[in-house]
């Protein structure tokens, strides 16, 4: 298994923190990709961050009125390891199978 | 890991203590573990930035994501955003500025994110990295270790699954070298990371999360090199030659093949430039037959080159022509198509038939 750490996305409209109001999955909860993770309120509004991918969830960072800068660890995820590169997913290694035998009258001079 | 072993390692490691041996722990009886290609890249470099302070790792995410891939997770936290840092997306500035640091004096080790990425950097690599040393009298060498991941298998978009092997081989000045499992990506990487001339290192992306045993201390049991090719299973009648992803392909076919019958030796060629002619011949010279698998197209791919070497060291004695089993003369297909691109078993075993069957005149 491998982790994957979520930093706090930039929010937009320049802004640079957020604080975290309430936290919707804990420790040890398997998530969905864009289930809500946290509810967390800038200077310009409250909002939900959906889940970028699916995993179990390893820890999260800042309890209700903390505050987080934008680019800041907010979650961590435990994935197997095969789903663990960001970009493609590795097909699962299966016993090889063929449908081609090999003939031949092999002469040892 | 029995004790008759130990023992053997530690006699040879007296008599053999020459550069072949990446050693860090040769008095370690516990040096061999288990992990992953993308734990013993991490572990190698890690190790590289801890024994070089010259060295400095940079790429598109190097820094604090830590890769696409968790090829460089954790070093930029353990060795500081001085020497592991994140670039602008843009190869030609991380080549470019490996041209300006490796004249500075460091040892750079940029990451260019995908294969297929590194073609923006083409000029920075062809015109600059390759040539420096040549064009200053040998007066600025370039010691810059290049990480391409490469080759393809993982279900990727567009420009993530390409080969650049022939590409980067047909430059003269480069280095390529590309590792089949986790024992030889931990030592080629940390063996490419001391040399003094431009090494392009492929990894294998769909190889990254295979598990295989990794004994830090010593490359070889028997104290092998780290130049070169390497036998990775012996047989008698057909040799399979491949590199990178295809290595771990071959050795199924292998197994496969003895099934019917037929003994087959898989050389894993590892480094594609230089080629190592001296193994191609003893091998084939022994086996009098040869398949070369490679994922690259076959219009111009190294495997034209691996033939040539075979045929030049063995004509007198091949039971028929070598043979290629390669990717097709398209674009690399998206991931949907990619299993029917990529050499499957039963192409290679088609491969392999083809010169079991020769009939001369």
């Amino acid at each position: 298994m491998a982790e994957i750490s979520f930093p706090l996305p930039d929010l937009g409209e320049g802004l640079i923190e957020a604080t975290v109001l309430e936290w919707l999955v804990s420790p040890g909860e398997q998530v969905e990709r864009n289930q809500p993770l946290v509810e967390v309120e800038t200077t310009k509004s409250a909002v939900e961050l959906p889940s970028p991918q699916a995993g179990k969830v390893v820890r999260t960072y800042g309890g209700p009125g903390d505050k987080i800068n934008v680019g800041e660890p907010l979650i961590v995820f435990e994935v197997p390891d095969n789903t663990a590169g960001i970009v493609g997913t590795v097909p699962k290694e299966e016993a090889p199978k063929r449908r081609v035998r090999l003939s031949a009258v092999l002469d040892e001079d | 890991m029995s004790n008759s072993i130990l023992e053997g390692r530690d006699a040879a490691g007296e008599s053999t203590a020459d550069d072949t041996v990446t050693n860090t722990a040769a008095d370690s009886p516990a040096s061999t573990t288990v992990m992953s290609m993308q734990q013993a890249l991490n572990r190698a470099l890690d190790e590289v930035l801890a024994d070089n302070p010259k060295a400095v790792i940079f790429g598109e995410d190097c820094g604090r994501l830590g890769g696409v891939f968790r090829i460089t997770d954790g070093l930029q936290a353990k060795h500081g955003a001085q020497r592991v840092f994140d670039t602008p997306l843009a190869e030609s500035g991380i080549l470019g500025m490996s041209v300006g640091l490796a004249m500075a004096g460091f040892h750079p080790i940029p990451e260019v994110q995908f294969d297929g990425f590194a073609y923006p950097a083409i000029n920075q690599i062809v015109c600059q990295i390759a040539r420096m040393n040549y064009r200053s009298r040998g007066t600025m060498p370039m010691p810059i270790t290049l990480r391409v991941p490469s080759f393809g298998g993982i279900r990727a978009p567009e420009h993530h699954g390409e080969s650049l092997e022939a590409l980067f081989a047909h430059v003269p000045g480069l280095k390529v070298v590309s590792p089949s499992n986790p024992h030889e990506a931990y030592h080629l990487l940390k063996y490419a990371a001391t040399r003094p001339d431009p090494v392009i290192f492929m990894e294998p992306k769909s190889r990254y999360w295979q598990k295989g045993e990794v004994d830090t201390a010593r490359h070889d049991a028997g104290g092998g090199s780290p130049t070169g090719a390497k036998v990775m299973r012996e047989g008698r009648h057909l040799t399979l030659v491949a590199w990178g992803a295809m290595v771990s392909r071959c050795l199924q076919v292998a197994e496969l093949a003895a099934e019917d019958g037929i003994d087959i030796e898989v050389l894993d060629l590892r480094w594609l430039k230089p080629i190592d002619a001296e193994a191609l011949a003893a091998s084939v010279r022994k086996t009098r037959r040869a398949v070369v698998v490679h994922e690259a197209p076959l219009t111009s791919g190294l495997g034209a080159e691996v033939a040539q070497l075979i045929t030049q060291s063995c004509f007198d004695t091949l039971k028929a022509p070598v043979e290629r089993v390669t990717g097709f003369d398209v674009p690399y297909p998206s991931g949907d198509l990619e299993d029917e691109y990529i050499p499957n078993i039963d192409r290679i075993l088609f491969g392999i038939q083809r010169v079991l069957e020769y009939k001369r005149g």
